[in-house]
């Protein structure tokens, strides 16, 4: 034994028998290995995928998404979810069958009694469709026959943040890319001279929960790929301009030697983020000619800012915001998410919706109409919606004219048009309670799966290999909802 | 001795066969064969590659003017005796015999016979090489013949035939019957190769109206009484793995729309007079049906010319970017951006993609009559923008050639009633954007008229326009 190991210590002095001992099993464990991983000696590295990046895989349907997220979470029950059955039992407590064991918050866990609380508001049939829509929502009611409204979104997740960034990056933790980026990176930018993904954020006067950048970040993903903030008024991107004294050509001269002297160092080290790097100065550069142009609304008609309403002139607004969507996704921007913040009514519900969709209804049917007339649904993607629902009981005291209603993620109402997909529909369907889907429930995952369909990208196939694995924006699960694709 | 010994025996084996064989081709109508026989007819398909392979090899042997050795004869027309006997023993099992069956039986059978012959001389004291030669091309010749027309009674007739998209494809009418353009062609496509004269299996046939209605041994498959029920879809629904299940696993198999029609038509009530029209709008059918009428763009796409990554990577600038509508498409999607310095001369790079581009964003740059003339001869356009440029009628007489359009954007532009004479000729025209032109109402009325498959968007509806633009949001009521 001893004799054995001093032999095995020096790699050089082995005999012939050990030898072919030592080799038997070394081939038999490379043997199995290659059979336990099919592609282990392949020279194709499994980490890269297989197609082409910035190209669809399939012919989309939609070029560009506007996502007009509702943060904090709208009332499906004061919006698109009509529930008379609340109003008939109103006061009664949840039947323990519908609520079936749901965790709540630490908001009403406490609350002895969970009364059943109606919209406060009305709820009227609109178009060909016969869509419900709440007196809250007019204008959206008068282009129903244009939308999609799934009533069936469910989540995991019960508070705002877990909630947010699940449905912007498909985990409720931190840290992956966005679904913007998600889309840069798969499909590229159409427009080299504007970011490929783009936010603007806006606020209510309702309760408003905060919103990160985190939200719009491009996690492990290549920064180019991360959402630019355009701010309102003077600078929609800050530092962008040049500095007083400093002339347009004598800032092209200034990064032609910068970028050469990178270039330089690229020879060098061979580091890819280094062209990327120059490549961002370049359009930074052109940005500063793009952006103010992009960004003036005083180019549009009188007729366009009627029909997003007079609002649409402040910038910071909503209706500005929206309309700046439209001229951000003319000019080729691939992705632009829009926040409006202030929906999270765990009071004063009917007041204060009543103010939050007054800031979004108009602006919101506006886009649309605008985008269908200048054809522009053919090829754009729109999305409306918020992070969870919200409860059918009601929270804090019981005043059917000023209740509260707290965080409900098993069964919420989005609504989407253009861009492959149906107009004029209704998919899910909730309980008389609205509490539970009883009828295509569609989770985030589906969600962003069928997002992805609709921009010609199989979301199960573009992946990123980062830490080890590979990574995808619906990670393990998601199945595109074909049925309300065209 | 033993050696000469084992070789006689293989002669009145050989002899027996062939005597069997005879028999069996002058007695055919009237054998009945007891179970256990039947079932050595289902060896058929798998010693039918012997004599095949042997008999070739022997045949080139000889062609070619080698020796054959004694074995390699004597399997090869063993081997095509129990070949031709096992195969009457699976014919006598199908009921009745298509003209391909026959064929292929008769040639069968010649094949054996005159492998026999040839063992015979071969053996015999005299050789008769001349003779040898004739009887290996005979052979050769029937048994390339025996054995296609034996490939084509399992795998359908068509199945060696160059595939020909153009020719399969039957075109759809406008208003299809639902059974003879929708249904018969799924059969034909998925069902026939096995349920035809030639080959019916299960006594059934699949091959047209009446045959479908008589159905098979187990009875109809489309019952009347009980639609939902019925045989056809039963087997259609059954799992994959089940073995009863159609078509068996490992044929191609029904897709989800294929799946959807037999089912609708079945529940319909399986008639041979029901059209497209006579279906409600909302049926589940109509859309599968418009969809089969339009074959997917994917095809026409298929014969674009190749254009390489490299053109495409060369062309792109800041202001102009090209793309493939699909990773390995060759149809492009051509955006271009007003650079800080317009000229026309930025088309004519494109003119090495020009037959490739199905899709043309120029909207809002300062075109010119140059531009206008590089992109008439983008024959391909399915998509193109012109919005907010300067085109008048001219000019979009110039795009007369460009009959693919699907989509055209012209709102924001001076283009009159004139235009729309040319717009009119676009006849896979899909949508019309012609909001703020100088267009005027009755013309496009007219249009809309004659046109009311075309999506003509003129600007948004004037009621609901107003009552954006009258009322005051803030009046939403508040309860």
């Amino acid at each position: 034994m001893d004799d054995d190991n001093k032999k095995s210590e020096d790699p050089l002095k082995i005999n012939r028998r050990h030898f072919f001992s030592q080799l038997s099993v070394g081939i038999g464990s490379l043997a199995l290995g290659s059979l336990l991983i099919p592609d282990l000696f392949s020279s194709k590295d499994p980490g890269l995928i297989t197609h082409q990046l910035g190209i669809p895989q399939f012919a989309p349907k939609a070029k560009r998404i506007i996502y007009l997220f509702q943060a904090g979470a709208p009332s499906q029950l004061e919006s698109f979810d009509y529930k008379p059955t609340l109003k008939k039992r109103m006061g009664e407590d949840l039947p323990d069958s519908i609520r079936n064991g749901q965790r709540l918050t630490g908001m009403t866990s406490g609350q002895d009694k969970f009364p059943l609380m109606p919209s406060a508001v009305n709820f009227k049939q609109y178009g060909k469709s016969g869509a419900w829509v709440s007196d809250f929502f007019p204008h959206i009611g008068k282009i129903a026959d244009e939308l999609c409204f799934v009533k069936s979104m469910h989540t995991e997740a019960i508070n705002h943040d877990p909630a947010i960034t699940f449905f912007q990056t498909g985990s409720q933790q931190s840290g992956r890319p966005s679904m913007g980026s998600w889309m840069s990176y798969g499909l590229g930018s159409e427009n080299k001279n504007l970011p490929s993904f783009v936010v603007l954020t806006s606020r209510g006067k309702g309760n408003s929960q905060g919103l990160y950048s985190k939200l719009w970040s491009s996690g492990f993903l290549d920064s180019k790929h991360q959402g630019v903030l355009l701010r309102s008024g003077k600078d929609p991107v800050l530092y962008l301009n040049d500095p007083d004294g400093l002339s347009r050509s004598d800032k092209r001269h200034l990064l032609d030697n910068v970028s050469s002297l990178n270039k330089i160092h690229h020879v060098d080290t061979g580091d890819d983020e280094i062209e990327s790097r120059i490549a961002q100065y370049e359009m930074a550069y052109r940005m500063q000619m793009s952006v103010p142009d992009v960004m003036d609304i005083k180019q549009e008609p009188e007729h366009i800012i009627k029909l997003y309403g007079e609002d649409c002139q402040v910038p910071g607004t909503y209706a500005a915001n929206a309309l700046q969507a439209r001229r951000l996704a003319e000019n080729g921007v691939r992705f632009i998410q829009l926040y409006h913040q202030g929906w999270d009514q765990h009071g004063g519900l009917p007041h204060e919706m009543a103010g939050q969709a007054k800031d979004v209804d108009q602006a919101s049917a506006a886009l649309i109409l605008d985008l269908k007339q200048r054809g522009m649904l053919e090829d754009t993607l729109v999305v409306w919606g918020g992070e969870f629902g919200r409860t059918n009981y009601c929270q804090g005291n019981f005043d059917p004219k000023n209740y509260g209603r707290d965080h409900h993620p098993r069964a919420f109402s989005i609504w989407m048009a253009g861009g492959g997909i149906k107009p004029g529909i209704t998919y899910g369907k909730t309980d008389e309670f609205g509490y539970n889907v009883v009828e295509n429930p569609v989770h985030i995952n589906d969600f962003h799966a069928t997002l992805m369909h609709a921009m010609g990208i199989n979301h199960e196939e573009l992946t990123y290999k980062y830490q080890g694995r590979r990574f995808r924006l619906t990670d393990v699960a998601g199945d595109v909802v074909k049925d309300i694709l065209t | 001795m033993d050696r000469t010994n084992s070789i006689r025996g293989l002669d009145y084996l050989i002899f027996g066969l062939t005597v069997f064989l005879i028999f069996c081709s002058i007695f055919e109508s009237q054998l009945q064969l007891p179970n256990l026989v039947a079932w050595l007819g289902r060896w058929h398909p798998l010693v039918l590659h012997f004599p095949i392979v042997l008999l070739l090899i022997a045949i080139f042997l000889g062609l070619t003017g080698k020796n054959i050795p004694y074995v390699l004869l004597t399997a090869a027309t063993l081997s095509a005796l129990i070949t031709a006997v096992t195969g009457f023993m699976l014919g006598i099992e199908a009921s009745s015999k298509g003209d391909l069956l026959q064929w292929h039986q008769w040639l069968g059978t010649a094949v054996a016979l005159l492998s026999v012959l040839w063992y015979w001389i071969f053996t015999s004291v005299a050789k008769r090489p001349i003779l040898q030669k004739i009887i290996q091309v005979f052979l050769l010749i029937t048994v390339i013949f025996a054995g296609h027309y034996g490939g084509m009674v399992t795998h359908g007739e068509d199945f060696l035939a160059i595939p020909n998209k153009k020719n399969k494809k039957i075109e759809i009418p406008e208003n299809p019957l639902i059974y003879s353009h929708i249904v018969q062609p799924i059969l034909d496509d998925k069902c026939v190769s096995c349920h035809n004269p030639n080959k019916k299996k299960g006594e059934l046939l699949l091959t047209d109206f009446l045959a479908l209605q008589e159905g098979g041994e187990n009875g109809v498959i489309i019952d009347k009484t009980n639609l939902n029920n019925s045989e056809l879809l039963n087997r259609l629904h059954l799992p994959l793995k089940d073995e009863d299940h159609m078509p068996p696993e490992g044929k191609p198999q029904l897709n989800e729309d294929e799946l959807i029609i037999i089912e609708r038509w079945v529940a319909l009530g399986a008639s041979d007079t029901l059209q497209l029209n006579q279906l409600s709008n909302n049926d589940i059918l109509v859309p599968i049906i418009n969809k089969l009428k339009n074959p997917k763009k994917k095809k026409s796409w298929a014969d674009l010319p190749e254009v390489d990554d490299e053109t495409i990577e060369k062309l792109n600038s800041d202001y102009i970017n090209i793309t493939r509508i699909a990773s390995k498409s060759n149809a492009l999607n051509v955006l271009v951006f007003s650079p800080p310095t317009y000229s026309d001369s930025l088309f004519m790079l494109l003119q090495p993609i020009s037959k490739n581009t199905v899709q043309l964003d120029a909207s809002e740059l300062p075109l010119s009559e140059i531009a206008i003339n590089i992109i008439a001869q983008f024959k391909n356009l399915e998509w193109l923008e012109l919005d907010k440029t300067p085109i008048t009628d001219v000019e979009v007489e110039k795009l007369k050639p460009l009959t693919k359009l699907e989509i055209l954007k012209v709102y924001n532009t001076a283009i009159t009633d004139k235009s729309i004479a040319v717009i009119e000729n676009f006849h896979n025209l899909k949508s019309l954007f012609v909001t703020e032109t100088k267009i005027t109402k009755t013309r496009l009325d007219e249009f809309k008229k004659t046109n009311p498959d075309v999506v003509v968007e003129d600007g948004i509806d004037k009621e609901i326009e107003e009552f954006f633009t009258q009322k005051d949001t803030a009046t939403v009521e508040e309860k």
